[in-house]
């Protein structure tokens, strides 16, 4: 598989449309009006789509905003945001309910500046057919069974058993993390890296934590803080 | 008091309509008013099972059109004659009764009947959705293998975001295959499900002969299956009955399969 001639990056400030190089416009603007016309994930309706000033002529930018505007996602050249590389680390408190605390020290800096969505507690088992989707990070107090989905912007967080398909970093968040007490789904996805347990997976017997470590999704035991009452 | 309890499933071929039929049977030997209801309208089979399908005169379809009252589509079972039937017809889908004629009609039988216990049809579509609409509480009835859990777990993801109540029975079990460890046995199916349990019912070959039959199982005193549902039928009734272990085959018994009867 070669690499994508348009690929979408995310950012703090939303998604970044990145051209592959040496690419003309016009198989720039075939194959993104190809994705939209087959409902690609990235392209949804309602989607913000950036671009940097400079990457295509004005006449060019019109041309991708029509075309966008008629899938109903929005469009706007702007400036990257490049995403400070300690806000990220900060994230990571965010969806860790018991923080470590080394971590707790630098959370409340992060807060006032954090724009991002807050976190989602679903208390209940997911079930088969079930989706579970947040821009945000997402926490599960139950099970996820195999069938379920779980979709986050940010990290997915279970207290029980994953048994369905777990995507952390939806939208191109590589930091993002997948943690659970029994970590043997059906597919493990982050950002835009899928993973596919072994077939006769064993129970887990620790909690386990999938993270993209050197590009690959890389699964460690971790051990949970016990809250004492 | 009325209860108004759908048995319901996902899957098809799991035994709805069987366990639909023991169910109401075992009540009316218990001395209860009971109404079953077939909602698999163009596949309808409850009919069968009881051995009612040459007294069928009106449908559901014909009630929930306002074309007769419920009391005349009703046909009365031969031999326990306070159960009913609702039948449904053979000839039209799955929407021509809306979930809101549905809900009407249940209402208006509550006032008459101790149980009404509604047949769902196989599938999440709307035929789901009538049969469900009316209900109180939801059996989900599921077999032990994976695909059967699986729809189940759908189902009652489904049930739970209406706040339906769900009990669980677990059909068609084959000791032997569950002690030998190739059939999943109830602690993996409790793991996925987590719901209470009220039957554990054996794969039997009666419930083949007694279906040909139009007999529900349920009053044939030697077969594992209508022990099972006697069972059932005691819990639904509130009774405290504890879950008895299967028999398995004995080496004999099994030499015996092994050689021909």
């Amino acid at each position: 598989m070669g690499r994508e001639i348009v690929q979408l990056k995310g950012n703090r400030g939303g998604l970044q449309l990145v051209f592959a190089p040496n690419v003309d416009f016009e198989s720039i603007r075939d194959d993104i009006q190809r994705k939209l016309e087959e409902g690609s994930r990235f392209f949804r309706r309602g989607t913000e789509i950036q671009i940097a000033p400079g990457v295509l002529s004005e006449a060019n930018e019109a041309v991708l905003r029509k075309l966008f505007h008629q899938h109903g996602v929005l469009f706007r050249v702007e400036e990257p945001v490049e995403a400070p590389p300690r806000p990220k680390v900060e994230r990571k408190p965010a969806a860790a309910p018991a923080p470590q605390p080394t971590l707790i020290v630098e959370a409340p800096k992060a807060i006032p500046k954090m724009e991002e969505p807050q976190m989602l507690v679903v208390n209940r088992t997911v079930r088969s057919g079930q989706e579970i989707k947040s821009p945000g990070s997402v926490m599960i107090c139950g099970n996820v069974n195999a069938g379920a989905q779980i979709i986050a912007g940010g990290s997915i967080d279970i207290r029980g058993a994953c048994k369905g398909v777990v995507h952390a970093g939806a939208y191109g968040d590589m930091t993002a993390f997948v943690v659970a007490d029994q970590l043997m789904p059906t597919q493990i996805r982050i950002a835009d890296r899928i993973a596919q347990p072994p077939e006769n997976m064993k129970k887990p017997t620790v909690a386990e934590r999938a993270s993209i470590k050197d590009g690959k999704i890389v699964i460690e035991p971790i051990e949970r803080q016990e809250i004492k009452a | 008091m009325s209860e108004v309890i759908v048995i319901t499933s996902g899957k098809g071929g799991v035994g709805k309509t069987t366990t639909t039929a023991n169910l109401g049977v075992g009540l009316a030997i218990r001395g209860k008013k009971v109404v079953l209801i077939d909602t698999d309208t163009g596949l309808r089979n409850l009919d069968l099972l009881l051995g009612l399908e040459r007294r069928i005169v009106y449908t559901l379809v014909d009630v929930a059109q306002k074309r007769v009252n419920y009391g005349q589509a009703l046909v009365r079972h031969k031999k326990y004659t306070n159960l009913f039937l609702l039948p449904t017809s053979q000839v039209a889908d799955k929407d021509a009764v809306e979930p809101e004629q549905m809900l009407e009609i249940v209402q208006a039988m509550k006032t008459e009947f101790d149980y009404i216990l509604i047949d769902c049809p196989a599938g999440i579509e709307q035929g789901y959705e009538t049969a469900v609409i009316g209900a109180d509480w939801a059996i989900v009835v599921t077999n032990p293998e994976i695909s059967a859990v699986r729809d189940a777990d759908r189902i009652i993801g489904k049930l739970q975001a209406e706040n339906k109540k769900i009990k669980l029975i677990v059909n068609r079990i084959r000791p032997q295959m569950v002690k030998d460890g190739t059939m999943l046995d109830m602690t993996s199916i409790d793991d996925i499900l987590s719901l209470e349990c009220i039957g554990q019912v054996p794969d039997d070959d009666k419930v083949v002969d007694s279906a040909n039959r139009g007999m529900p199982v349920v009053e044939w005193k030697d077969s594992a299956a209508g022990a099972a549902y006697r069972d059932i039928v005691g819990r639904i009734c509130g009774e405290e009955i504890p879950f008895k272990p299967f028999e398995t085959e004995s080496f004999w018994q099994r030499l015996k399969h092994v050689f021909g009867h």
